[in-house]
């Protein structure tokens, strides 16, 4: 073989002895012919995949929407909507459900607007946005037969939009306005239901009792968690010991047990004169339940966190609860977020088993819509119903959880 | 001793010198240090003095125990026997003892250890408002002055993500130094750093040393030891094995373990 | 900073001692604990005096009353002790099996949510998505009353009149063992060693000579060679059992109830989804540089996922998945919702019946606590044997 008289020049070279190794370039498919054979045939192998997840997809998807559409019997849902949303909530005080979502969407309107960025519009988002809209419009109008309720849902997105205006409008100064007001969010609602002569906690209904639950387990879960999570790192055996034990206790059962002894152990072992209601013992219960799942995730984020921090902190002869909260703690939460939503949304699916107890939840509401005589045999759709709405609220946290993550650039920093 | 012999011109140009001599000569006082880690012995029995304003070069192989030492001193490591003094206060397991003598110094790390959620200006400052209890504009003003003095000001708003390893040192001086310490401890504080940026961090430190500060620093840079130190203090395995002036120690070591370090590294 | 008084060398005065002060936290923590611990226990006792409640443990020896319709021999007339132990079986013997068709369908899952193929690839993310986000206990309600509810009754569901599906449950044929059985497992067993014997005669020689080994295929060749040729030689120990209708029941054959079933399926369903997710997120974890160096060595795709993908993803995923494996012992509890007689549910009959709900709380917390500690500690010793020799942990 010649030697390339340019040593630099390898091409020559290269091109007489021939390419050690050939790599094909890879093309990006770029008519619909080329991304089909890609995509779903590229070897024979694919091909038989393609055409039985096609074949499988067609048959259950035809009976699926079937039942949808024609042969599920939907008045199970449809009558009994009222039952599911707030259950044998007394109705003359509905009023005070209403003021609490109009609330939340009030806040919520404002918090997009003021913290949001610019939403980039592809053509898949305005799709899919708008697929969503029309389902959920559509469904709307099939269940919802009532005028007065179609004038409250019109002005409680309105009130979601007119915030969200507003919020852009006056932009980044009513941060700490926001801030305050989720801080207070919970009293309030809190108030609204029970304040002024409101029903007691116990009857709170059907899925009022599931989002009220949930909610307030996950939010007093919180600081009960990290304080539990910082325990366990303690350097006191004592505290550690305390800490590890309750943790495990807690996580090693299943939550049906936990709510079992909310009903029966809880009243003997709180002072007697307390008295109270299951309502308030259940999210008392949950709260536990979810501190210690909290706690173990900080306590993750805590390992992340390097020793070093630890050191400069007390070079600089900062005093420990200040080091922890200043310096460790900022950065142990950051690494967290994503689990700890994924918590949530878990705490949230979990309030379905609030009716292993004699508190009524939404899952109860469609169990004793189900069964009616009138509609035996047919509890699928009560089962289904309440699926959906649980799955819509894990869903939407999901996908917000996931554009949380890209914001605050988790494992970036 | 020392003092006299700065240049005042110098002094100057480096900012205000440290509050004069008011108190012993005898910075740090350590007495028959010994330290364990379990099994290992770090330190077997360290004894040295270091007067006020000098600036001593601490040089061994990895695991002599020249980190250890200079942990035991401000109490990121207990010490297991001996004494140490600082400034005339006894380093002892009294709480009050221990936090009066960590506001009396500053440390570098080798890893800079900048809290990477804060701004630069937010580093600086969070000990000076959190321990000192300082208003925020006065102790943003130190700091500014202090962003000055280590030669990058313009970066105060950054964080330390985007800055380059060079630069985040400096910020890791400059917040030592914004709690107004009387002795400064260095731990290797250029082996982290890219060749190209050790300059500049050594640069502040010799800035420091002029400015009659009290220095310890364990390092490997045997320039900046001939250049700037008064002492130096040599470990091996646990032990201060020689101790003297930098151009006695390179040219003449005494001991036969100094002579084998440096045919090692030079 | 004025000069502060040399301190002597000796104690100082406690309340800055930093020892004394670790253990003065820990005494006050203590303290508090202590202080509630003993109002609980007060209110308690005042529970017990006021209200009757029975702290004993003898209502365990007293009948039952109640029947158990699946798990070992079991009636009416045993002791209340007997039916948590055969509640406590059945739960295992669900978890057991949910457990490795979890991670079975898990692993298809996980692979299928990197196809290359468009299609495999949307179906199993619509999966994922379906049943990462529905609560179980929905999932089961809706299997059970809605699909077992629609299976054919006793009379039709036949398949082949070898298997039988239908409302009262599902039975198909199972090997039983007959005469000789004993001698044929011994028999296996001799023949396991020398399909190991063989596998290393075949590795010495690839080792030897660089040769492709296949010892897999040898040693598994011998291995059923062997067992046939034992079998047949013993007279056939094992004949299958195959199911026969008889009115309303089966006799013969594996039966399995329409409520195992659907505990079964749902919990498997449910957790596959969640172990889909963390095997896909592990194999992506494994950077992206191992395979190109593993590409750059003209390892084929198939080897590079087998050595170098795989093992490291492995590592990854085995702490998620022992929560999951966790989560789905915990998740059984949910028999209660389907009548299947695990052991909640089994315990809330005997508190409906005897009142007992102290101490049959404490059971199910120490069982519990029990089962997950087992599972957890397998796990643990799993990934001590896998992990990186010298790692930090």
């Amino acid at each position: 073989m010649d030697r390339p008289r340019d040593p630099d020049d390898v091409t020559a070279f290269r091109a007489q002895e021939g390419a050690a190794v050939e790599v094909a370039p890879h093309k990006e498919p770029t008519t619909r012919r080329e991304w089909i054979k890609e995509n779903l045939f590229s070897t024979p192998f694919s091909g038989i995949l393609t055409v039985l997840s096609a074949a499988f997809i067609l048959y259950f998807g035809y009976g699926f929407l079937h039942w949808i559409f024609v042969g599920g019997e939907w008045q199970i849902v449809k009558g009994s909507l009222r039952s599911y949303m707030i259950g044998r909530f007394p109705f003359e005080e509905a009023w005070r459900v209403w003021v609490g979502f109009f609330l939340v969407a009030a806040l919520g309107g404002l918090s997009w607007g003021v913290l949001e960025k610019r939403i980039a519009w592809s053509l898949r988002r305005i799709i899919s946005t708008a697929l969503v809209a029309v389902a959920g419009v559509g469904l709307l109008f099939y269940l919802i037969e009532s005028g007065r309720v179609w004038v409250l849902l019109g002005s409680l997105i309105a009130t979601y939009f007119g915030m969200m205006w507003f919020g852009k409008v006056v932009g980044r100064r009513l941060e700490k306005v926001v801030a305050l007001g989720w801080l207070l969010i919970y009293p309030a609602v809190v108030l609204i239901l029970v304040g002024f002569g409101g029903p007691s906690p116990r009857r709170w209904d059907g899925l009022l009792l599931n989002v009220m639950v949930g909610s307030i387990g996950i939010v007093a879960s919180f600081p009960i968690g990290l304080l539990l999570a910082l325990g366990r790192r303690s350097s006191f055996p004592a505290i550690r010991t305390f800490c590890v034990g309750f943790i495990e206790l807690i996580r090693g059962v299943p939550l049906v047990t936990l709510i079992i002894s909310a009903i029966f152990l809880l009243p003997l072992l709180l002072p007697p004169q307390w008295e109270l209601n299951l309502v308030i013992r259940l999210t008392i219960v949950f709260t536990i339940f979810s501190a210690a799942y909290v706690a173990e995730i900080v306590r993750g984020g805590l390992q992340g966190v390097h020793q070093g921090q630890y050191e400069a902190a007390k070079a600089l002869g900062l005093p420990t609860w200040r080091m922890t909260a200043f310096v460790i703690l900022p950065q142990a939460l950051r690494n967290t977020i994503p689990a700890m939503i994924s918590h949530f949304i878990s705490v949230w699916k979990d309030t379905s088993l609030l009716s292993a107890s004699q508190a009524n939840d939404l899952l109860d509401a469609a169990r004793r819509s189900a069964a009616s005589l009138d509609f035996i045999g047919h509890s699928k759709e009560a089962y289904f119903a309440a699926g959906l709405i649980f799955w819509v609220v894990a869903i939407s946290l999901g996908r917000w959880s996931q554009r949380v993550e890209k914001r605050v650039g988790v494992g970036e920093r | 001793m020392m003092a006299s012999e700065r240049d005042p011109v110098e002094m100057e140009l480096v900012g205000e010198p440290v509050a004069e001599a008011s108190g012993p000569a005898e910075m740090v006082v350590a007495q028959d240090v010994h330290k364990s880690f379990g099994s290992f012995e770090a330190l077997k029995g360290v004894s040295t003095t270091v007067k006020r304003g000098e600036v001593i070069c601490i040089l061994g192989p990895s695991g002599s125990g020249k980190s250890t030492f200079i942990r035991t001193i401000n109490r990121l490591e207990r010490h297991d026997q001996g004494r140490i003094v600082v400034d005339g206060i006894e380093l002892t397991d009294d709480i009050r003892n221990i936090e009066k003598i960590r506001s009396e110094i500053g440390m570098v790390f080798q890893s800079f250890n900048l809290f990477p959620h804060m701004s630069v200006l937010d580093n600086i400052t969070l000990a000076p408002r959190n321990v000192r209890h300082w208003p925020k504009k006065k102790a943003e003003e130190k700091a500014m002055t202090l962003l000055e003095r280590v030669g990058i000001p313009e970066q105060a708003k950054k964080y330390p993500a985007q800055l380059s390893g060079g630069q985040q040192q400096r910020v890791a001086i400059a917040r030592a130094l914004a709690m107004e310490p009387k002795i400064m401890l260095f731990d290797e504080p250029t082996s982290a750093l890219d060749p190209e940026m050790i300059k500049e961090v050594l640069d502040v430190m010799k800035g420091l040393a002029r400015s009659a500060m009290t220095l310890l620093v364990v390092t490997h840079e045997t320039g900046f030891a001939k250049e700037v130190c008064d002492r130096i203090l040599f470990f091996d395995e646990g032990l201060l094995v020689e101790e003297s002036t930098p151009d006695r120690f390179f040219t003449d070591p005494q001991s036969e373990r100094s002579k084998l370090f440096l045919s090692q590294i030079l | 900073m004025s000069q502060a008084a040399a301190v002597a060398a000796g104690r100082p005065p406690f309340w800055r001692d930093v020892r004394i002060l670790r253990v003065l936290w820990q005494i006050v923590f203590s303290v508090a604990v202590i202080v509630i611990g003993r109002e609980i226990y007060l209110n308690l006792a005042f529970g017990v005096k006021q209200q009757g409640v029975d702290l004993s443990w003898s209502f365990l020896n007293s009948q039952a009353g109640f029947s158990i319709k699946e798990g070992l021999d079991y009636s009416r007339a045993d002791s209340i002790a007997r039916a948590l132990i055969v509640a406590g079986f059945n739960t295992i013997r669900i978890a057991a099996v949910g457990i490795v068709l979890a991670s079975l369908l898990g692993l298809v899952i996980g692979v299928a949510r990197l196809s290359r193929n468009w299609l495999v690839r949307k179906i199993a993310q619509a999966y994922v998505d379906l049943f990462r986000n529905t609560p179980v206990v929905i999932i089961l309600l809706f299997l059970y009353f809605g699909v077992v509810y629609s299976l054919p009754r006793v009379e039709e569901g036949s398949i082949f009149d070898v298997a039988f599906v239908s409302l009262r449950g599902t039975a198909f044929p199972w090997p039983r063992t007959d005469a000789g059985a004993g001698v044929w497992g011994s028999c296996l067993l001799a023949a396991l060693v020398i399909a190991w014997l063989v596998r290393r005669w075949r590795t010495r020689i690839n080792e030897a000579t660089g040769k492709p080994h296949y010892r897999f295929l040898w040693s598994f060749g011998v291995f059923l060679a062997l067992a046939l040729a034992s079998y047949f030689v013993i007279g056939s120990p094992m004949k299958m059992d195959v199911p026969q209708r008889a009115g309303l029941r089966f006799t013969g054959g594996v039966q399995l109830s329409a409520e195992y079933f659907g505990l079964l399926v749902g919990l498997t369903l449910y957790t596959s989804a969640f172990i889909g997710e963390i095997i896909r997120g592990s194999i992506l974890a494994v950077q992206k540089g191992q395979k190109e160096a593993g590409e750059a060595l003209g390892l084929t795709p198939f080897q590079q996922l087998r050595f170098v993908v795989l093992p490291q993803a492995m590592r990854i995923a085995i702490p998620p998945i022992n929560s999951q494996y966790q989560n789905l012992l915990k998740n059984s509890s949910l028999g209660l919702f389907v009548a299947y007689p695990e052991l909640v549910g089994v315990g809330r009959t005997v508190i409906n019946q005897e009142g007992r709900f102290t101490q049959v709380l404490v059971i199910w917390m120490l069982s519990y606590l029990a089962m997950t500690l087992s599972i957890s500690t397998v796990m643990n010793g799993v990934n001590r044997l896998v992990a990186y020799r010298g790692a930090r942990r």
